[in-house]
């Protein structure tokens, strides 16, 4: 009879339903396909019934994993990418957080000059897909040593680059910290705000010099969040796809996501399976530790709030150089990119830079037979359009649900905090964030082409690509709401309870209008993230479900470079304006999923 | 010799004065308080003259010596001016223990290990905090953190002492405690101490001098007991005493050489001011300050008046009184408990009215009443 009443009132309060239902559903969504891939990494299949002696099909078998990790082969299959993903995860991380946290700190605690302008621009190179860069570079200084036509550099100055300095781990490294430099800045940033510029003061008025202050108060102080932040930007690292796969493959330079899409789109995708379990591995290790280091006895958390009347680092006479050298450093990482897109996508024989050369036939042309099997100029091309609305209609539904369900989320974790259910949905819904999105592609490709309880097989189809991307995707919506109810009294809502107002009411009129903004961040995130999202869906999209990456990406493959240029300026443009319209008129903006503030 | 001198002073945030034209002079072995409403300056004050804000107009010295002149372009950096700082939420370093945080001044002053570890203990036995060297900052009370924070501030025996509302943490009871401490602490080292507080209360019973500030501006810098008896204008005669002065409406007219009569509608009285050297022109509007405890409840009084309220205490009782519609408020010692409603004889019988002017708000005279 107790326990009757219990669950009664257990189930009467909304955040209880809530949490349970995401629990069961995100436990199916992502352990359950987890646990069917390691299943399957164990199985025979059809294709190797020749190799496994003596077998039939569905009997275990440890061949895949002996074959990937044991075996003679296992240098060139396993482990030499996953060396050069160590060493290109390690790398961007250096290079992002020295970056993003040099900026952050000149941002937050010096009288920099232009700080408005410098920090909306710097953001850009996050918002745009990450291959931007990547084609840049590749553009920019391609030789001719690796085939093809030489790169803009080497028609400007004939310089002849080095294969190191055009392909490989230098230019990933260095692409791919650019990208993540605004990720590890917006972080930063925030700890740095948060930091209580009075410690520092205090060590500085006991006679502590500039450098001792920097060594024993501001550094071990940051330390723990500093390195959280490169746990977040090595796992996003390691799981980026598309600029190695743009800068390395000239030169075969293999890291595991490129080597993951190479098993999965062949003839063994046990292999890739295997990769993608050891990948999350790392993740969900990479959590761990980072909920360690946040867990400890002198917790860093600021004792006390407050922290007032910050005086701003006089950079004196540095002031204006360091402000106008960091402003055209950023709009020459954001802008001249788009430029050298534009000029490629405009010029019939690549290579070639003189205006004789120069032709309007890869935007709107109708096709010629004799390039590029006669397809249309993008702007006229009846499929390139399809994409483009295939891309929007996508974003604009992963980020609905997946906006959604954060809030939901959100508020649910923050009204029962400090419960193991709280805790179970927290990590539940971060997740995602660990899996490799290649890897998580491949998984639901395995999982759902099937029947699977009450969801119809979705292989092929529209929805499948929905369901993966607001799965992925939810982490930073859950992020954005968790922070927003945090900011808010529970009282807030008390007070309309008190009133009689039911749930939904106090949900529409009183909890979300209160944290519009970072509610709507919420959903901003999620639809850029899958704007520009490739690797995700790369695996999961067939003709009828093509979306705008996916073609750019198979444009670039076949060497129709000018096409992909013009698709990725559209890509580009789309995402920059969508995020500056939705920034200007609602106030959201993306450091807010991302956990700055 | 003064051992701090502020001339001239203003800090602007872009076009926002925090701090306007202010002149002080603290003395050496003072305890001097900064008082003010919440956002009036003190704590953008206290951080100019320790050096961690840099001020836009003005000169700063200590003990002679320029430590700040935006004429000269000289601004000697917090460290050298060899002041100790008690910020208003600690600032603790969370990742070191108690002890590290205490020795940490002594370590930069290059003290060898055993002077560090006699000092600390010493410094910790004093604050009564010994048991909690090994602990970290986030496993203290308020009070306790209060106390280490004191105790690293006092590490490297700073001349002078600046405090930002270092009680106002703190609960009620343990804030009247560690009252007592300072005031104990200020006479062992015998240093300056400059106190930040919006709390008149711990200023008043603290200080050797009050700074008042309002809104960038200086009000008054007196003693305390100055501060309340003769308050320079009608903004410091409100802001300190408690329960507050009551300030009544009256029009004046001079009718002798030292003589006022002040009227309005319930009150006809006559005023003499101490220092005869005041005009009052006929229907000058006026304002007359009177202290709670300068009106007394006596059978001799002449003037009626009703018990509104009583509040009794204990120790006092705060009588609220309706004269005629004129609600005044007095303060009786004792516990006396009188039935509201009934009729009372009041007098002014103390030494000491103010008087302000009611458009400039400036006080203009004190003076007795009959
Ligand atoms: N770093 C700052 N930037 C801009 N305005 C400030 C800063 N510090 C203080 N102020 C402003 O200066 C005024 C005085 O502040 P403060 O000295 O902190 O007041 P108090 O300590 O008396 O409460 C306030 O109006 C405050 O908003
Ligand atoms: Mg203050």
């Amino acid at each position: 009879m107790n326990y009757r009443n219990r669950f009664k009132s257990f189930i009467k309060k909304p955040q209880n339903i809530i949490l349970v239902s995401l629990a069961f559903i995100l436990m199916y969504l992502t352990v359950i396909p987890m646990i069917t891939i390691l299943l399957d990494t164990f199985t025979v299949h059809q294709s190797e019934l020749m190799r496994v002696k003596g077998s039939q099909i569905g009997d275990f078998t440890l061949y895949h994993w002996t074959k990937v990790l044991f075996s003679s082969a296992s240098r060139k299959i396993f482990y030499e990418p996953f060396l050069n993903t160590l060493i290109v995860s390690f790398g961007t991380c250096i290079i992002a957080i020295l970056l993003g946290g040099f900026v952050a700190w000149l941002v937050t605690r010096t009288n920099l000059k232009y700080k408005g302008i410098i920090s909306t621009l710097f953001i850009f190179p996050y918002i745009m897909p990450s291959w931007t860069l990547a084609m840049f570079w590749y553009n920019f200084f391609k030789n001719p040593l690796v085939g093809g036509a030489p790169g803009i550099f080497t028609a400007l100055t004939g310089i002849e680059t080095a294969n190191w300095f055009a392909y490989g781990p230098f230019p990933i490294i260095v692409v791919l910290g650019m990208h993540y430099a605004p990720f590890a800045y917006i972080l930063i940033g925030g700890i740095l705000r948060n930091m209580d510029a009075n410690l520092e003061e205090a060590a500085q008025l006991l006679k502590a010099g500039r450098v001792k202050i920097l060594r024993k108060i501001t550094i071990p102080i940051v330390l723990p969040a500093m390195l959280s932040t490169f746990l977040l930007v090595f796992s996003s690292a390691m799981s980026a796809f598309a600029v190695p796969a743009f800068l390395g493959t000239p030169v075969r330079y293999q890291v595991l996501t490129t080597q993951m899409f190479r098993t999965l789109n062949g003839l063994n995708p046990g292999y890739g399976y295997i990769m993608a379990l050891l990948m999350i591995l790392i993740g969900v290790l990479i959590l761990g530790i980072n909920q360690r280091i946040i867990g400890k006895r002198k917790s860093f958390t600021t004792i006390t709030g407050k922290s007032s009347n910050i005086a701003l680092i006089n950079l004196r006479a540095f002031r204006l150089p360091v402000s106008i050298f960091l402003l055209i450093s950023i709009i020459l990482i954001c802008i001249v990119p788009l430029i050298t897109f534009a000029i490629e996508s405009f010029i019939m024989e690549p290579g070639n830079y003189s205006l004789s050369n120069f032709t309007t036939l890869f935007w709107v042309g109708s096709g010629s037979p004799d390039i590029a099997n006669g397809e249309p100029g993008i702007l006229r091309n009846i499929s390139i359009l399809r994409g483009l609305w295939n891309s929007v209609k996508l974003s604009v539904l992963v980020a609905f649900i997946a906006g959604s369900v954060g809030i939901l989320s959100g508020y649910a974790i923050v009204k029962k905090k400090n419960t193991k259910l709280s805790a179970l949905v927290n990590n539940l819904a971060f997740f995602p964030y660990l899996m490799p999105s290649m890897a998580f592609g491949a998984i639901y490709l395995s999982m759902f082409a099937v029947r699977r309880g009450f969801i119809p097989p979705l292989y092929g189809t529209f929805a499948l690509l929905v369901l993966v991307g607001s799965v992925k995707y939810l982490p930073f919506a859950s992020r954005a709401s968790v922070g927003a109810m945090h900011q808010l009294s529970n009282e807030i809502e008390e007070a309309g309870t008190i009133q009689g107002i039911g749930w939904w009411k106090r949900m529409l009129r009183i909890i979300i209008p209160i944290q519009k903004s970072s509610f709507i961040s919420g959903y901003l995130l999620p639809f850029i993230s899958c704007m520009r999202e490739l690797s995700l869906f790369i695996l999961l999209v067939t003709p009828s479900s093509r979306i705008l990456t996916t073609m750019l990406f198979q444009y670039n493959e076949k060497g129709w470079s000018q096409y992909a240029n013009a698709i990725n300026l559209l890509i580009v443009f789309f995402v920059v304006i969508s995020n500056y319209v939705i920034n200007k008129v609602t106030g959201a903006s993306i450091d807010k999923g991302i956990g700055g503030n | 010799m003064p051992q701090i001198r502020l001339n001239n002073i203003t800090k602007r945030f872009g076009k926002a004065i925090a701090v306007d034209d202010l002149t002080i002079e603290i003395g050496d072995g003072e305890f001097v308080t900064l008082l003010g409403p919440s956002g009036c300056g003190k704590t953008t004050t206290l951080r100019m003259i320790a050096g961690l804000e840099t001020p836009t107009d003005g000169d700063i010295y200590i003990d002679d010596v320029c430590v700040f002149s935006s004429e000269k372009g000289i601004d000697i950096s917090p460290d050298k001016r060899n002041v100790g700082f008690l910020f208003q939420n600690y600032a603790l370093w969370p990742h070191m223990t108690v002890y590290k945080n205490v020795s940490f001044g002594l370590e930069n002053m290059k003290w060898d290990k055993n002077r560090i570890k006699e000092r600390v203990f010493e410094l910790l036995a004093m604050l009564r905090i010994e048991e909690y060297s090994e602990r970290y900052p986030s496993e203290l009370s308020g009070g306790q953190q209060q106390r280490v924070a004191i105790a690293r501030t006092l590490s490297t025996g700073p001349k002078i002492l600046f405090m930002d509302e270092p009680l106002s943490n703190l609960d009620a009871k343990l804030r009247m405690e560690m009252r007592t401490e300072l005031k104990r602490l200020h006479l062992e080292t015998g240093s300056t101490f400059v106190y930040v507080t919006h709390d008149q209360l711990e200023a008043m019973t603290l200080s050797t001098k009050i700074c008042l500030l309002k809104e960038g501006l200086l009000q008054q810098y007196e003693p305390p007991l100055d501060i309340y008896r003769y308050p320079a204008n009608y903004f410091v005669a409100d802001f300190v005493g408690s329960p507050n002065i009551n300030i009544i409406e009256m029009e004046g007219e001079q009718i002798n050489l030292d003589e006022i009569k002040l009227t309005n509608n319930q009150l006809s009285l006559l005023y003499t001011p101490n220092s005869s050297s005041i005009t009052i022109p006929k229907g000058k509007k006026l304002l007359l300050g009177v202290r709670p405890e300068d009106i007394e409840i006596c059978d001799e009084g002449t003037i009626e008046a009703a018990i509104y309220s009583t509040l009794p205490s204990g120790m006092e009782t705060i009588v609220k009184l309706d004269i005629a519609g004129l609600l005044v408020t007095c303060v009786v010692f004792g516990g006396v408990d009188f039935p509201i409603g009934s009729r009372v004889k009041i007098a002014f019988n103390a030494k000491n009215y103010v008087l302000f002017d009611r458009e400039s708000e400036r006080n203009i005279a004190s003076g007795t009443l009959s």
